[in-house]
């Protein structure tokens, strides 16, 4: 299922059957059991969970886009807190670990009664983190185009929010939407291509077609082909050598960078001879964009963000 | 008989005349190779019609903007971890003397990753950093080298050395623990290459080279004279203790410099003396001088093949250098006795 | 009665590391009291608080003692070899190729077999190479050293480019134990080491006798009876065993084999190998390297190999820089 632009019918349509969830969930009682497809096979939740611990960006997002309360989670890739993105929706949670190496303890004195596990927690982990609360580990599989929805369902399922999340969700269907008919209009159908990178001194790491912002990018209408270069199952290649440019030659190229300071990075990046030379660079294409939002981020709220970074890009040029 | 040594003699003398010129030669090679060869899609027919002014307007890209500034670059570096290699080796009267192995490139690896996280950027503060960084390096080797004893114990000095590297590995590794995102860029820096560097960094070492060029030129006859013994050293007039200096500051300039454009590389100072050394012999100055073609040769060379073993992504040049050195090192130990000072 | 001091010392050194055994177990995230640590050892105490300790912080206390007997006992079997006492496995790269055959083994490289498998066979592949290339002088020249360094600097340049061709994730996992870190450490290479440490020790008892005539020259041995050739080549055996196993769990710790020996040395009556008291004391300074670790830079956590290294380096030093008479080799 890929993200696809609703027309005014099924937008109204949709809205009228989360209505109508809605109205039938007020009636249900709060203190529901349910039982949640993982990983590790169906768990059990009981009623509403007031403490939840997120040990992945995902399930973090998730849980903030439909009001849930996070009291612990872990910081972002590269960074030391979580993605900026989220931080001040985040408030003053407490932090737990980093996305590779979950402090249990840590999570033990936070007191959870809830945890979202990344994607791939290794049994071992799984084991432990049981002890403490009921762990929901993703199943569903990554880099896809629709990875994020789902994710977003299960979390909300296990929550017990799933009427919040289908609001959510289609919030966001309806300013992707919004995006790509402005992307349409702004933008020639040939100069669509577009590939996602990280720079650094020796060359550049090109991320993954699958990644989760690359697929956002698909779905308001830009063209990405990471031509092979990524390894399945990878996020992103080993660093290119710089005669290989060509394979990041498209029309946008979206530059991720490590840290917040976006104009360091471009300006690291022109004092190579052979970016300047890029297509992008000389129609002014380049878009520098935060690589904890656009590399490491996932979930609702990150669409949203990533959406308007698009926006503003695209408005940006001049046509 | 040490009149009869002067520079000119030296050159003209006919046993050294040919290895000159082989080493040269060699390196002419090299420098080709690498104008041709590359990790990308310009090949090696093209790269050359482009130097024949005949060829596509990317491959004469790739070969001028790419290529040539890399290929220059490896070639400082070289020289200077040559020279470096062969001096410290000369004044420590010890063959495994090199300043990757005590310490003097992990010291300076350590001041560029602290310059690093403290927000450097530019090209001149991270040159400084490693320079600094390589001077207190080596000031640690010289006051080892003072200490009795274990002047004539050559690995006692290495050993010193490889526990002084273990303990700036560790506090680099810290310093990347601190700090995440400061953490990623160390990490590739630290692993030694040579793509991607500007020339601007390369002008802002060139006179700490050019110095270090001079002094050598000053500091060579009476690094000569030292071989017999510092007491006939004195008795010809010159001072030990100035010259150990001078040669420590000279090394720690060469060492800064290649640290400073190319990141820490171990085993080139190693290598290229120990090959010097079997066609020129016991005398420090023939040993420079064919340091000058043999040093850049083999960093060069090492850095064609790093373009060569992993396309499209290319080797890291510190890795490579390591696989080669370390054999050698084997090599030496293997030989059966320390080749003699 | 000239034993008493020994055992005065081993007592001493065991009380130590009950110590920092209990003080370990009840410093974490969690706020645990000494008493409730105390009371959760002794199977008494709530669910929770049960897991942290006999779970949790139990498992990693072990590991930490272990590998640090481990490493201590192997390094002063090699000094003993070597009668030299800047001897540790570290020196001949064992510990660095350990790391990267394991390296290989976690991120899925090469062959499959278990990290401890693994581990000992680049512990073994090490020590025939540098024995190979130091030729007759064995252990007592300076080729061993230098050939040692070498495979040690390959070894690395091995185990870099591997962690750089991984995925991200998993090289960021793999890389604070390649510094030598008490995290990742996997329940079956930990057992693994329980065993070979008790295997190692019931030989090491039948051949200590050998092992204390090795002080005296060879011709004095021999006189004594001791059968050199087999005495050597089993201690190398076990050292190598020893040190690869230990890697397995912790990475490469390697001061720990020299500083832990020191110490029993400087404690214990000369004249009789100390290898019960390195293991107590490499067994302590494990666990207090692992301690501070965690403790000083909070939430922070300093892997135990940066935190030996930054702390025997320096004694390491002193030792080497320190004016003697005597070469070393």
């Amino acid at each position: 299922m890929t993200c696809r632009t609703l027309t005014p019918r099924q937008t109204l349509l949709r809205s009228i059957a989360v209505l109508a969830l809605s109205a039938m969930g007020a009636g249900t009682s709060l203190a529901d059991t349910r039982s949640v497809e993982t990983a590790y096979g169906p768990v059990t939740v009981n009623g509403q969970p007031e403490r939840v611990v997120t040990l992945y960006e995902g399930a973090l997002d998730t849980t903030l886009a439909v009001d849930a309360n996070p009291v612990g989670a872990v910081i972002t890739r590269g960074g030391s807190d979580v993605a900026d993105y989220i931080k001040s929706r985040a408030g003053d949670i407490a932090i737990v670990g980093a996305p590779a190496e979950t402090n249990i303890e840590a999570v033990i004195s936070v007191r959870p009664d809830l945890i979202l596990a990344a994607p791939r927690t290794n049994e071992q982990q799984y084991q432990l983190l049981s002890r403490i609360a009921p762990v929901i580990v993703s199943d569903v599989p990554m880099f896809q185009p629709d990875s994020w929805e789902r994710e977003t369902r299960l979390f909300a399922k296990a929550l017990g929010k799933e009427e919040a999340a289908e609001q959510v969700i289609a919030k966001v269907e309806s300013r992707i939407g919004e995006v790509a008919a402005l992307v349409e209009a702004r933008i020639p159908e040939a100069q669509r291509d577009a590939t996602l990178v990280r720079w650094m001194p020796q060359g550049p790491l090109v991320m993954a077609e699958g990644l989760f912002s690359a697929s956002i990018l698909q779905a308001v209408g830009f063209r990405i082909d990471d031509n092979d270069l990524v390894k399945e199952g990878r996020p992103h290649s080993e660093p290119l050598s710089l005669e290989n440019l060509s394979s990041m030659d498209q029309s946008w190229v979206f530059l991720a960078t490590l840290n917040e300071d976006g104009d360091k990075a471009l300006e690291a990046a022109r004092q190579s001879a052979a970016f300047a030379r890029l297509d992008a660079v000389e129609h002014d294409r380049v878009i520098t964009v935060s690589g904890q939002l656009w590399t490491s981020a996932t979930g609702p709220l990150a669409v949203l963000a990533i959406l308007d970074d698009i926006e503003a890009a695209v408005t940006a040029i001049q046509p | 008989m040490l009149n009869a040594l002067s520079p000119t003699s030296v050159v003209a003398s006919r046993a050294f005349f040919p290895p000159l010129l082989a080493a040269g030669f060699l390196l002419l090679l090299v420098v080709l190779a690498s104008l041709l060869y590359g990790a990308g899609p310009v090949s090696a027919s093209n790269a050359m019609a482009a130097l024949m002014a005949n060829g596509t307007e990317e491959a004469w890209f790739v070969v001028t903007e790419l290529r040539l500034p890399r290929t220059i670059i490896a070639l400082i570096t070289g020289l200077a971890l040559g020279l470096a290699g062969a001096l410290l080796q000369s004044m420590t009267r010890n063959p495994l003397a090199e300043p990757g192995l005590l310490g003097v490139s992990a010291g300076s690896g350590f001041a560029v990753a602290l310059a690093i996280l403290l927000g450097a950027t530019t090209a001149t503060l991270t040159t400084l950093a490693a320079q600094l960084g390589a001077l207190a390096g080596c000031a640690l080797v010289i006051a080892a080298t003072r200490v009795q004893g274990l002047g004539n114990d050559p690995v006692r000095l290495v050993l010193a050395g490889a526990t002084m590297t273990g303990l700036l590995l560790a506090l680099t590794s810290m310093l990347m623990l601190m700090d995440q995102r400061a953490a990623d860029e160390i990490r590739f820096w630290i692993t030694g290459s040579v793509a991607g560097k500007p020339l601007s960094m390369l002008w802002a070492t060139l006179p700490s080279i050019t110095l270090a060029l001079v002094l050598i030129a000053i500091v060579a006859r009476p690094l000569a004279a030292m071989a017999l013994g510092e007491k006939a050293a004195v008795g010809l007039g010159h001072h030990p203790g100035r010259i150990r200096f001078l040669i420590t500051f000279t090394v720690a300039l060469l060492v800064g410099s290649a640290t400073a454009l190319a990141g820490p590389l171990i085993f080139v100072g190693l290598v290229v003396p120990f090959i010097a050394r079997a066609f020129s012999g016991p005398d420090i100055r023939k040993t420079l001088l064919l340091c000058v073609p043999v040093g850049p040769a083999v960093v060069l060379g090492a850095d064609v093949l790093s373009r060569l073993i992993a396309a499209p992504a290319e080797m890291p040049l510190g890795v490579v250098t390591a696989l080669i050195g370390a054999p050698v090192l084997l090599a030496i130990v293997r030989a059966g006795r320390m080749p003699s000072l | 009665m000239p034993d008493k001091r020994n055992t005065l010392v081993n007592t001493a050194l065991l009380g130590l590391l009950v110590l920092a055994t209990i003080i370990s177990l009840a410093t974490g995230t969690v706020q645990v009291s000494l008493f409730d640590t105390l009371r959760a050892l002794a199977g008494q105490a709530d669910p929770m608080t049960d897991f942290v300790i006999n779970e949790l912080r139990l498992s990693r206390v072990i590991a930490g003692l272990l590998s640090g007997a481990a490493l201590a006992m192997a390094g002063c079997l090699m000094q003993t070899l070597a009668r030299n006492r800047l001897a540790t496995p570290g020196i001949i790269g064992i510990d660095n190729a350990a790391t990267a055959f394991a390296v290989a083994s976690v991120v899925g490289v090469g062959l499959s077999l278990a990290p401890s498998a693994m581990a000992l066979a680049g512990a073994a592949a090490a020590t025939a190479i540098a024995f190979g290339l130091a030729g007759a002088n064995g252990t007592r020249g300076y080729r061993f050293i230098v050939a040692g360094i070498g495979i040690g600097a390959i070894a690395g340049a091995v185990t870099q480019v591997m962690l750089s061709r991984v995925a991200i994730d998993a090289a960021n996992a793999a890389y604070p134990w390649t510094v030598g870190s008490l995290n990742a450490r996997s329940g079956q290479s930990v057992l693994v080491l329980g065993l070979g440490l008790a295997a190692g020790h019931l030989i090491l008892m039948s051949l200590s006798r050998a092992l204390n005539t090795l002080q005296f020259t060879d011709a004095v041995a021999i006189a004594l009876g001791t059968r050199l050739k087999a005495t050597r080549i089993i201690g190398l055996g076990l050292a190598v065993m020893l040190t690869g196993l230990a890697v397995s769990v912790c990475g490469p710790v390697g001061l720990i084999a020299l500083l832990a020996p020191e110490l029993a040395r400087a404690l214990c009556r000369p004249g009789k190998v100390p290898l019960t008291a390195a293991a107590l004391a490499g067994a302590s300074f494990m666990l207090v390297a692992d301690l501070l670790g965690r403790t000083l830079f909070a939430p922070l956590e300093i892997p135990v190999g940066i935190i030996t290294a930054i702390v025997g380096s320096p004694y390491l030093l002193w030792i080497l820089l320190r004016p003697s008479p005597r070469s070393l080799t």
